[in-house]
């Protein structure tokens, strides 16, 4: 496992180089805690209060030693606390998580069980209308902005229907399923539109690739089922680049989908760090882009390891 | 030639290579000017007026006509995209050669530095940017080239290696200079395909992250107009006036259809193993 | 995919489609207001948080003193009643008994006075203690009773004290260095539940002063995306909603079961030049934009029309008629004639700066003026900025013109005196220091006769449109909307939601 040991080492150094790159970008935007909170009147402020209000945002130090204190609180697990939250950085993180997790994995879920069926469709009826009807519908889901899909799909709802699930107020999965469900489907299916055109464009060409592989042709001489070719033999192997696919676009979707977010009114890691940048929270930014860099960084290692074990070829060749 | 008639011939590729030609066309009328209003002249009396014989696809809020901004509005999503592709395309070269070429501590040095770039995620890292240098069109440039530099370092890096690995790179230092040719010129066929099928899906997100920018607040300066900056101007005004968001999402979606045609053209016409007969 | 799998997997599609809307919220009938909003409070101290958003949350669990009704007229909160000594040095508090705070002590002369010396106290940093300027000390001689002594007569005082930022915090909770943290005020709700950027839950406060409140609560949900909020209003699953964008809000009225809520509010958008940054130096240019510009038309396109176009003085008492005040009507000709005398007779460029977003209609507004200022060769470049990158400019007066949207007060003098007195806080900003300006307004700060203070600041006003050191353009509506089965909300020009105390719901 020399790869996978590589791979982990190198973890702690490009989160270091995360950590310094933000830590120097949040301070080099102007303005900061002091007008975040204060807007215009903070010009009123005296040289004495502006002081002290300073310390209490603990950015009176130097920046080193701001982030040499940042550090060591790191190591022992302690991302310092969030001004705008007056909690624990890490809890607002851990807290904000399970719910873009959720839209991830539901946007996947979707992703996958509309795209992976549709690109295998498409491949079997290649270079036919029904093909060319599966790519034109793919090709529209991609090119969508996805602020246009979720205004659109909001106002149409509200108007036509006069239904909308319940926003702002977010319930969590243990809660109420239901109702959770009923408040993640719709930026579910506004993310997870782009990311199923994705899917199934991917699924077919790979389709395409290995139906005119070798061993499917082997396997169709012998006689089997036009079924079991493309269902047994041909979709395993098809299935490669979609985990590939789907495993970085989920690591994308860990990051948060800020503008969805915003305009569903999900509190997610995404909106987290917009509000925390634009409230020049710095603990708060640092420790959740922090956060982001690691989960993203994991998700890649595992998607590399997983194309790694599924890939015949590459097994059997090594590296 | 024989490149260009392939890619005619290719169903995908005459319709995606249409689409392309067609928008340069019309940012370059937009260009100079031949629009059917001045993009930035208000009609204070026609605002928010519907499509009509005289502004085909309606006024915005200003009485300014959308038909005209969206023609010069392609062209400044379009000039964004491929200064922006352009930078990533250089800066992903240059860093993935070297870093292939050099090897070694080169190589783990500016591989982790892609890495450090790459696990930010990408519309934070423009966010923080233009936040901090100040919105407008060469930020904008600079923030998604930057966003988008890694990406093409390890398309790069990857071809890069596999000739490093080979023989006859001993073989050309030995051999001299005419070996180095036949070497550079193997490393450009086999990067032709995998950057151009790239270069296509980046003009295609970098029109996205552009319109997700101006949707922010964060790209292109009014009254300059661009893809992004009408559609996100158009938001609170869905209701009142669909024909503000109707033509700008459509132009933007046909372009980015354009795009991704032509890439899968490319890739079919470019990449052995797709080859169809 | 044959037919029998097709049709499996649209049965089951219809089935979770069934289930699904379902489960969508529908509206529901209980002696609680669900409200909502699109940008929330940024913290809990009523001292320290100036924000508009923080005012909103805070005003409905703190009390001042004293409050402002929807004429602008000052009434009791905490204070029953009050009185300035014959010569205006002394101003004398007599506190109502019955003010209870949320934890279950009376409100007591002491509270007042420990608020009052954290708001003097530089280490607080409370930006209205620039308003305190001339409290000498403050005296309690018994549990009822405060007396503020100044150090010169300071009418404005008074109106200072009804703002938020001036609320009474128990003394013991400041002792406990918990303010901030915990929000325990005497108001009309208590804070239960905070969830930042997310929501909020408040409940009714049974021993409020002020006697039972409308509602049993309130649940606040931050949805930042308007069209979001009319969506939720017009499906029923929220009461009420504060709304920003005129754009938005100019939609409410065509839904049957809402109503929109308008009223004029202080605040004003003005475009601020620089008299530090040549030519702005120049009195005709300045007057030349001033006259160049077509406020009614800057309000009808940003706008929509919703709102008035104003002078510098925006409260109904004090505010002059536009059509008194210099070059209020456009007039192309003198703008160009001014320009000529002062040399530019071929204009010059500058630069505008605005914030996204904040307001709204700055964008709007900054695209509007380049165009009308261009016919008199004057040539903008617009720089939207992220709105604390726009702040931090603002303040450091980095900006030739900027476009901007200032709070208003109540009281002339407590809302010009940081820009147009000589030694101003924000002189820095204003960058504009004229002696007739400083003495009106140091006048009316003395002047205790109302007929006698309306005269001075109508010299003010004059004065001030006259030297054109800003382009004020007009005032906007506050908005609410709600379901029109919401009763008692009476919106007042200072924005204030206080009135959702004695709010109810059928």
């Amino acid at each position: 496992m020399n790869y996978l040991t590589r791979r982990l080492a190198a973890f702690p150094l490009v989160l270091l180089g995360v950590s310094v790159i933000v830590f120097v970008a949040i301070r080099l935007v102007p303005g900061d805690a002091i007008t975040a909170m204060l807007g215009t009147e903070a010009g009123l402020l005296t040289p004495a209060q502006r002081a002290a209000l300073a310390v209490y945002f603990g950015i009176d130090q130097p920046w080193p030693v701001q982030y040499g204190r940042w550090l060591i609180g790191l190591f022992q697990g302690d991302l310092g606390i969030s001004v705008t939250y007056g909690r624990s950085v890490l809890g607002v993180i851990l807290e904000r998580f399970p719910r873009t997790l959720e839209l991830a994995l539901l946007s996947m879920v979707i992703a996958i069980a509309v795209g992976v069926p549709a690109g295998v469709f498409a491949a079997t009826r290649n270079e036919r209308m029904s093909d060319l009807a599966v790519r034109v519908a793919a090709m529209i889901g991609q090119s969508t902005p996805n602020f246009v899909v979720g205004l659109v799909i909001i106002y149409v709802l509200s108007t036509a229907f006069g239904v909308l699930p319940t926003m702002g107020a977010y319930i969590a999965f243990w809660d109420d399923p239901l109702r959770n469900l009923a408040q993640m489907i719709l930026p579910a299916i506004t993310l997870g539109l782009a990311f199923a055109a994705s899917v199934t464009r991917v699924s077919r060409s790979a389709m395409l690739d290995v139906l005119n592989d070798d061993y499917v042709r082997t396997a169709r001489a012998k006689g089997a089922s036009q079924r079991s070719v493309v269902w047994r033999h041909a979709l395993p192997n098809a299935l490669i680049p979609v985990v590939t696919l789907s495993g970085i676009e989920f690591g994308y979707l860990l990051g948060g989908a800020v503008i969805v977010e915003q305009i569903f009114a999900l509190p997610g890691l995404g909106r987290l760090v917009l509000e925390a940048i634009a409230q020049r929270d710095y603990a708060l930014v640092q420790g959740s882009v922090l956060f982001i860099a690691l989960n993203f960084m994991i998700v890649n290692l595992l998607v590399d390891l997983a194309y790694v074990a599924l890939d015949p070829r590459i097994r059997l060749a090594g590296r | 030639m024989r490149f260009l008639r392939a890619l005619l011939d290719h169903p995908s590729g005459r319709i995606g290579g249409g689409i392309v030609v067609l928008y340069l066309a019309v940012a370059l009328l937009g260009a100079f000017g031949l629009t059917p209003h001045d993009p930035l002249m208000q009609f204070r009396l026609d605002r928010l007026h519907a499509p009509s014989t005289s502004y085909l696809m309606g006024t915005d809020l200003f009485g300014r006509d959308v038909a005209s901004r969206l023609m010069q509005g392609v062209g400044q999503s379009f000039a964004v995209a491929f200064f922006s592709v352009a930078v990533a395309t250089l800066a992903g070269t240059a860093i993935g050669l070297t870093a292939a070429w050099f090897g070694g501590i080169w190589d783990s040095v500016l591989m982790r530095l892609m890495d450090v770039l790459l696990a930010f995620p990408a519309i934070l890292l423009a966010l923080l940017i233009v936040t901090i240098v100040g919105p407008g069109t060469v930020t904008s440039v600079a923030a998604i080239g930057i966003v988008y530099t890694p990406i093409f370092t390890r398309v790069v890096r990857g071809p890069a290696l596999s000739l490093r690995a080979r023989e006859f790179v001993d073989a050309a230092r030995t051999f001299g200079s005419s070996r180095f040719y036949i070497l550079t010129r193997h490393l450009l066929l086999n990067l032709v395909a995998p950057l151009t099928v790239q270069v296509t899906l980046a003009l295609a997100w970098s029109l996205l992250t552009e319109a997700g920018l101006s949707f922010l607040g964060l790209g292109t300066q009014p009254p300059a107009a661009s893809l992004g900056l009408m559609l996100s101007d158009s938001r609170n005004l869905m209701e009142s006036a669909p024909w503000l968001m109707v033509f700008p999402a459509l132009v933007v979606m046909l372009s980015i259809l354009g795009f991704n045609l032509l890439g899968d053209a490319l890739r079919d016409i470019l990449d052995p193993k797709t080859r169809r007969n | 995919m044959n037919r029998d799998s097709a049709r499996k997997i649209l049965s089951a599609a219809v089935m979770a489609a069934t289930v699904g809307l379902a489960a969508f919220g529908t509206p529901a009938a209980a002696k609680d207001l669900r409200m909502a909003w699109s940008q929330d409070a940024t913290g809990l101290d009523p001292q320290k948080q100036t924000a508009f958003s923080s005012l909103r949350l805070l005003e409905l669990v703190y009390e001042p003193l004293v409050r402002l009704d929807a004429d602008l007229k000052i009434v009791p909160a905490i204070a029953k009643s009050w009185e300035f000594s014959p010569d205006g040095t002394e101003l004398t508090f007599e506190l109502d008994p019955k003010a209870t705070f949320q934890n279950g002590e009376r409100v007591t002369s002491a509270d007042v006075k420990a608020s009052f010396e954290r708001i003097l106290d530089e280490a607080t940093g409370a930006a209205n203690r620039a308003n305190y300027s001339s409290v000498a000390s403050i005296e309690t001689p018994d549990d009822e009773t405060v007396v503020f002594k100044l150090s010169q007569p300071d009418v404005p005082i008074l109106t200072a004290m009804t703002d938020t930022n001036s609320s009474i915090l128990p003394a013991s909770e400041i002792a406990a260095g918990n303010v901030g943290t915990k929000a325990v005020g005497s108001g009309p709700f208590m804070l239960e539940k905070w969830d930042p950027n997310s929501g909020e839950v408040l409940t009714a406060n049974k021993d409020w002063a002020g006697g039972p409140t409308g509602v049993d609560g309130i649940t606040i949900s931050v949805l930042p995306d308007e069209s979001a909020i009319l969506a939720a209003l017009r499906t029923g699953q929220i009461d009420f909603a504060l709304l920003n964008d005129p754009l938005v809000a100019t939609l409410v009225p065509k839904e049957a079961n809402l109503q929109l809520n308008r009223a004029p509010v202080l605040a004003y958008h003005v475009l601020q030049l620089n008299p530090a940054r040549a030519p702005m130096d120049k009195l005709e240019v300045r007057q030349a934009i001033s006259c160049a510009v077509d406020r009614q038309a800057v309000l009808d396109t940003a706008s929509l029309g919703e709102g008035k176009v104003t002078g510098p003085l925006t409260m109904p008492f004090y505010a002059t008629d536009p059509n008194e005040l210099f070059c209020y009507k456009r007039d192309v000709e003198k703008a160009k004639k001014l320009m000529a005398d002062a040399g530019l007779a071929d204009g010059f460029s500058a630069t505008v700066i605005a914030a996204t977003g904040e307001p709204p209609t700055a964008a709007a507004e900054a695209q509007v003026l380049q165009s009308q200022l261009a016919e008199i060769g004057i040539n903008l470049d617009i720089k939207l900025m992220e709105l604390n990158v726009y702040i931090d400019a603002w303040l450091a007066a980095d900006f030739d013109m900027a476009v901007a949207l200032n709070g208003g007060r109540p009281d002339p003098y407590t809302m010009y005196n940081r820009y147009f007195t000589n030694d101003g806080n924000l002189q820095k900003v204003s960058n504009f220091k004229d002696d007739t300006l400083d003495s009106l307004l140091q006048q009316g700060r003395a002047e205790t006769d109302l007929d006698k203070r309306k005269t001075i600041f109508a010299d003010f006003e004059k004065t001030l449109a006259e030297k054109s050191p800003w382009i004020w353009l007009y005032t906007s509506y506050g908005y609410t909307a709600q379901q029109k089965s919401v009763e008692g909300f009476v919106p007042t020009p200072t924005g204030s939601l206080f009135s959702l105390s004695k709010v109810t719901v059928e």
